[in-house]
């Protein structure tokens, strides 16, 4: 099973900030007028991405569990008169077009993945076995409203990026994929995120299969 | 960058509004269009627009959704194996999973339906009903979800992850995503008619599900290359000078060379994607016949790069390949095939796919 270096991570841990003030707050690092209709995950993954500074020779593995919950409620609210714009907002890999489109960044392989307990695994898995030299793995999420109230959206807002290459030298982690005839357990996103942000080790099954470790170096 | 080497297609399938792959080829060939008007949200009313359903159900959602019997007679086609165990993963890709539940829920309120809702929650379920293990990958990438599936299945077998790998697509229809696409539009009261140069476009959209058994063994056909690109341009339209098209186009061209080709586009019906696409085939593959079938049996959205994989594996089968139904002359270029021609002579089918946000999908299917 393959293993990659981190070689930069970029972490956005909002709280309880509503997304006009996630605008606002964010809005000087895009494109003037780009902002406007922007998601607040879309603001947040990528403010994560331009802090890796984006190659077009990257490749992009984006994770999400219910992605653009905002604009997928405020989507289904404009009906009858289905709103044209949160439609196309609304699609799972939105947050990370709405970044590069608003910098007219091409990317070759672009990887949007969904899921629960594996997703983080799943997603290392599809970095680990691009053909880019730096593969790009982010992912996160946005708070719902009346979705949430339902338990069908995320309770938290948080959004990461890491690059992932081959090469040890100026690491500052190392992230690994083992086989392994254990019982697969689960590590969800929001967990992964909470551990990058306290620079914690894992070494767990991580999916049917998989054991993962990540190492800070 | 190096491709994805290549990957036995061990089994194809797929369902449409037609029927089976066997029976999707044969309306084609016939000429038939599956797509019917219908109003655009189902029992809510509005403008109707060119729709085509699988197995005779009705667009308005159901708790639990009525396409599940579609997806499990198309589950009952699949090689028996121990799909979702370690070594044989499968990858789920769609582009609207079971979002259509979401809609019914807001506009009856009957919580039953938001189980279904997020790709997450739909597709636990679903593995449950199909009987797969834990091991299920779900990528989401909206009309180039397949190709994404395809390609990481590819992967994950090439790097000695999987024996076999098992890919599996679904998209049906709902208010949803048929009030999305007329409100941008491109749905209309118009049927579409792919590369017909004509001064306005429509699309049709349909229900699609297909599955593929990848290996690194046995099958008669082989998915010899894949390529995937993003333009990053537009969230509805293409970079005007066709980049895009042609830097996906451009990996299989190696992998094409000294093959007598045939050529399957995405082809939805809009004028200015149908200009690009066929232009960036024609400049890439000189010669080689072009044909859409979204014509016909709409556009299968996410499901779109399977279930036309299946269709092409069955006419690369029978020696015929279906002509682009609905397509009227004049063509953008001359290449687009509007009449079923015959591919006994041709070695491999480049099939491409495109989808929101300038994504590009393509792979070349060949015999083994």
């Amino acid at each position: 099973m393959p293993e990659r270096y981190v070689h930069a991570i970029r972490l956005e841990d909002p709280g309880s900030e509503e997304p006009a003030a996630t605008r606002e707050r964010l809005k000087d690092g895009f494109p003037r007028g780009a902002t406007r209709r922007m998601t607040q995950l879309g603001l947040l993954v990528g403010t994560t991405l331009d802090g890796l500074a984006p190659r077009t020779d990257d490749a992009v593995v984006y994770a999400s569990s219910y992605a653009e919950s905002r604009a997928l409620e405020g989507y289904l609210e404009s009906f009858p008169t289905a709103s044209p714009t949160l439609f196309q907002t609304s699609i799972h890999p939105s947050a990370v077009q709405q970044s590069l489109i608003g910098r007219q960044h091409p990317v070759g392989e672009f990887f949007p993945l969904t899921g629960r307990g594996h997703l983080v695994a799943q997603a290392l898995q599809t970095a680990m076995l691009a053909r880019a030299p730096r593969v790009l793995v982010c992912g996160g999420e946005e708070r719902g409203t009346w979705l949430l109230e339902r338990g069908y959206a995320s309770a938290r807002t948080f959004a990461f990026a890491m690059a992932l290459g081959a090469a040890a030298e100026g690491a500052v982690a190392r992230v690994a994929l083992e086989r392994s005839g254990e019982p697969a357990r689960e590590l969800s996103l929001e967990q992964f995120f909470d551990r990058l942000r306290a620079r914690a080790t894992i070494d767990q099954m991580a999916a049917p299969g998989v054991r993962l470790t990540l190492t800070w170096l | 960058m190096p491709p994805t080497a290549a990957v036995r297609l061990e089994a194809a399938g797929c369902v449409t509004a037609f029927g089976n792959a066997e029976a999707t080829h044969a309306a084609l060939l016939r000429g038939e269009r599956a797509l019917a008007l219908a109003p655009v949200l189902g029992s809510d009313g509005g403008e109707s627009v060119p729709l085509a359903l699988a197995g005779g159900r009705s667009l308005d959602e159901t708790a639990p959704p009525n396409w599940l019997p579609v997806l499990q007679a198309l589950r009952a086609t699949i090689p028996a194996d121990d799909w979702g165990a370690a070594n044989r993963p499968v990858f789920v890709t769609s582009s609207n999973f079971g979002v259509g539940s979401l809609y019914a829920f807001r506009r009856h309120g009957d919580p039953a339906h938001l189980p279904f809702g997020t790709p997450a929650g739909c597709v636990e379920w679903l593995a449950r009903e199909l009987g797969w293990g834990r091991n299920v990958t779900t990528v989401s990438h909206a009309c180039v979800s397949a190709h994404l599936g395809l390609m990481l299945a590819s992967r994950a077998i090439e790097a000695g992850l999987a024996e076999r790998a098992l890919v599996f697509t679904f998209d049906f229809i709902s208010p949803f995503v048929t009030g999305g696409f007329h409100a941008l539009k491109i749905l209309n009261a118009g049927f579409p008619a792919p590369y017909a140069d004509r001064p306005t476009g429509s699309i049709g959209l349909g229900d699609g599900a297909g599955f593929a058994v990848l290996g690194d063994r046995r099958g008669d056909f082989a998915i010899v290359a894949q390529s995937v690109h993003n333009e990053m341009h537009h969230f509805t339209a293409n970079r005007a000078d066709g980049a895009g098209f042609a830097a996906c186009l451009e990996p299989l061209r190696t992998a094409a060379a000294g093959r007598r080709l045939w050529l399957k586009g995405h082809g939805t019906g809009t004028i200015e994607a149908g200009r690009l696409e066929s232009a960036a085939l024609a400049a890439a593959f000189p010669g080689a016949p072009l044909v859409s079938w979204k014509g016909s049996l709409g556009h299968t959205l996410g499901s779109c790069g399977l279930v036309e994989l299946a269709v092409a594996a069955a006419a690369l089968r029978s020696g015929r390949a279906p002509g682009t139904v609905g397509g009227v002359a004049p063509c953008f270029v001359p290449q687009v095939a509007l009449e079923p021609f015959a591919i006994n002579d041709c070695d491999a089918v480049l099939c491409a796919s495109n989808a929101f946000g300038g994504a590009h999908g393509a792979f070349l299917l060949s015999h083994a």
